[in-house]
């Protein structure tokens, strides 16, 4: 049987060694070099083989391991179903502690600037996960266009806040509305799409939104990006070294010493309530009646007409609630930033959110958190390899699909239970 | 007598070229097993998808008597014919939630109520009193049926893990929990065992004579036609053959001969 095994994965491989040659022979293997105005060929073929090697190797050692796993088939404990049983019985102890732990995050010796910069980068990456999760976790469509909304919320909020002048708490619920709007706006055309047909037409939503951002120079200042928006203040207390005559700045006020921190600190704190909001909304809206249709329309839209749920309205709802918090999230990143402009809005910030949805399993809170921590803390923690980032993300979602097919949590609780009730 | 809950007159179904339902009339009864049978292809379920609003008929009329209110059933499109006639269906292939508990199936079930109750979410989002009430009473309405099949101590398991009669049965009360004048079945015994099967009986006649509502029955099991119908309708090609009770049925020379064919 083990030899089989051996025979079996040796010809898989050597079939896997053969395609990344047929990949990577002409892609890296042959490079054109410029000599004396001339194009020359410059076989590179020690890295062919370097890739092919690895692909091959992989290809064996995932085989062999796969194996194993059909071979345990039926015994109840492997690591992740260990792990996520783990989080299924202690998941409150473990969210409080972790809440916890967020709270006093900033406070600990290690919580620089860089640190801090990095965790209000995951929450803001956090708060969009547990947005998108209402969409595709629950709902189950397919949104490649979710930061459409993103950049929707920023931009109303920076164009709000500079021509009104308007304060960031009056400012961050027009914002929220209109990236609902444009959820609604998004939902109609796509009523009737399913999968595939879905992702496509949320993927050149999500880039029309860009280029049009790009081209309406009068209103969004196109590629120059809007500049000056106003930084948050402390319920009217600015965070400013210098302040204008007569305004009492945040420091004066509590009668500290001023540091640049303290506005570093209360964005942080913001964020944290906003994603904090955006969780406790999406785990009590599951259990009311729109979040079971949600749910249920994922599982069989047939059925559900059958049942008499109207699956336009149900499906408008789950768009426009998740379009809202990609717009506070949106609007939070603009008064950070205090500068947007189209670029920070391409196609690759939706895949990375569609990315943490998908790896940490569907419609799971718990593991949009650890899918977060994972990605973009590897893609931090890569920051120094500067190209290889990619790589690493590349290759940490293949990590995960091998070995969580279903994502990280893939275990779904249900809403209602009898034993709570009966 | 009884009235007549459903009247089609002259409905007519054409796919392109292709006639399925052709000029059909047939009616069923409030307190009645009304059965449609006939060959593969004959157009039952395009009846159905017809009555349930999924296809547009092509031509004829289909009234409801919904408490002596007649509504045309044409008008209304797929989900509202459940939401506002009160038609629910099954399907020829088990249609639940899959991952979804046996109770949320249930719930589901009753979700324009529920979301009403719930002030569209928003009187649900503050725990209102009011709500919680109709939640509780949706529970029990779904305990209800659930211990009439016998499921009630699986309530809290994925639907997709019951077994396969278990399954059919949790169709059948989940569209009862929409609380429908018309229930309209698509070969609810396909594939069971004679003990599930009689099983079936029972449960549609419970639903029958004690929760006053009229079915509707696609079935190719004989033993469940000929058992509990009170009126058969045979289909061939699109077109009504035959019309009469289970017995009359049975010795109609029509019926037999689109069954198993003619001597030359």
């Amino acid at each position: 049987m083990g030899k089989d095994l051996i025979q079996k994965s040796l010809k898989d491989s050597l079939f896997t060694g053969i395609i990344a040659l047929a990949l990577f022979g002409p892609i890296v293997g042959l490079r054109t070099v410029a000599k004396n105005e001339v194009l020359v060929v410059e076989p590179k073929w020690f890295v062919v083989l370097l890739i092919v090697a690895f692909c091959a190797l992989g290809r064996f050692f995932i085989n062999i391991y796969t194996y194993k796993k059909e071979q345990r088939r039926g015994e109840p404990s492997s690591l992740g179903k260990a792990i996520s049983n783990f989080l299924d019985e202690k998941g409150a102890q473990i969210a409080i502690a972790a809440i916890a732990f967020s709270i006093i995050f900033p406070f600990m010796p290690f919580a620089d600037r860089y640190w801090m910069d990095i965790a209000i980068m995951m929450m803001t990456y956090i708060m969009l996960g547990w947005g998108l999760n209402i969409v595709i976790g629950l709902a189950g469509l397919l949104d490649l266009g979710y930061v459409a909304f993103y950049a929707v919320g920023a931009y109303s909020y920076a164009l709000f806040a500079i021509h009104f002048g308007w304060s960031f708490w009056i400012c961050l619920p027009i914002a929220g509305v209109f990236a609902g709007l444009f959820g609604i706006l998004l939902g109609f055309p796509v009523l009737r799409l399913r999968g595939d047909y879905l992702a496509i037409v949320t993927l050149a939503f999500g880039e029309m939104i860009r280029i049009l951002l790009l081209n309406w120079y009068e209103l969004t200042k196109g590629p120059d990006g809007l500049t000056g928006i106003p930084r948050p203040s402390f319920f009217g207390l600015p965070f400013k070294r210098y302040p204008d005559e007569g305004v009492e700045t945040f420091h004066t006020f509590f009668g500290l010493e001023y540091d640049p921190m303290q506005r570093i600190i209360f964005l942080y704190y913001l964020i944290l309530v906003l994603a904090l909001i955006t969780n406790a909304f999406t785990i009590k809206i599951r259990r009311l009646p729109v979040g079971r249709a949600w749910e249920a329309l994922r599982e069989d839209e047939i059925a559900c007409k059958s049942l008499g749920v109207n699956p336009r309205n149900t499906k408008l709802t789950a768009f426009a609630i998740g379009a809202m918090f990609g717009g506070f999230a949106g609007s939070f990143f603009a008064t950070r930033q205090a500068f947007i402009s189209p670029e920070s809005f391409t196609f690759i910030e939706s895949a990375i959110i569609v990315a943490i949805v998908v790896l940490g399993g569907m419609g799971s809170q718990t593991g949009v958190v650890l899918s977060t921590i994972f990605l973009i803390g590897l893609i931090e923690v890569f920051r120094d390899f500067e190209s290889y980032r990619m790589v690493a993300f590349g290759g940490a979602m293949v990590l995960i699909m091998i070995f969580r097919p279903r994502g990280i949590l893939a275990k779904r609780k249900p809403t209602i239970t009898m034993g709570k009730h009966g | 007598m009884s009235e007549k809950l459903l009247d089609v007159q002259n409905l007519t179904m054409k796919f392109g070229g292709l006639i399925a339902i052709d000029d059909l009339t047939f009616s069923a009864k409030k307190d009645h097993i009304t059965s449609i049978i006939g060959p593969n292809g004959a157009g039952k379920t395009t009846v159905f998808n017809c009555l349930t609003g999924f296809y547009k008929a092509t031509a004829g009329s289909m009234f409801l008597n919904k408490n002596n209110n007649k509504m045309d059933l044409k008008k209304f499109s797929d989900f509202k014919v459940a939401q506002k006639a009160g038609v629910a269906r099954t399907f020829q292939n088990i249609r639940l939630f899959p991952q979804m508990s046996v109770l949320e199936n249930m719930m589901v079930a009753q979700h324009n109520k529920l979301m009403v109750a719930s002030g569209f979410s928003i009187l649900g989002l503050i725990n209102s009193k009011s709500y919680l009430q109709k939640e509780k009473e949706a529970i029990e309405i779904s305990k209800y049926w659930l211990d009439i099949i016998g499921l009630t101590n699986r309530a809290d398991d994925n639907a997709g893990d019951l077994p396969y009669g278990d399954q059919r049965k949790l169709e059948i009360v989940r569209a009862m929990c929409i609380e429908p004048h018309l229930l309209c079945l698509d070969e609810p015994a396909a594939g069971l065992n004679a003990k599930e099967s009689s099983e079936l009986n029972k449960l549609l006649k419970f639903i029958k004579n004690d929760k006053k509502t009229g079915i509707l029955l696609i079935e190719h099991d004989m033993s469940v036609v000929m058992g509990i119908s009170d009126h058969v309708v045979v289909l061939n090609y699109g077109k009504k053959i035959f019309e009469g009770t289970a017995k009359e049925t049975k010795n109609s020379p029509d019926v037999i001969e689109a069954y198993l064919g003619t001597d030359d």
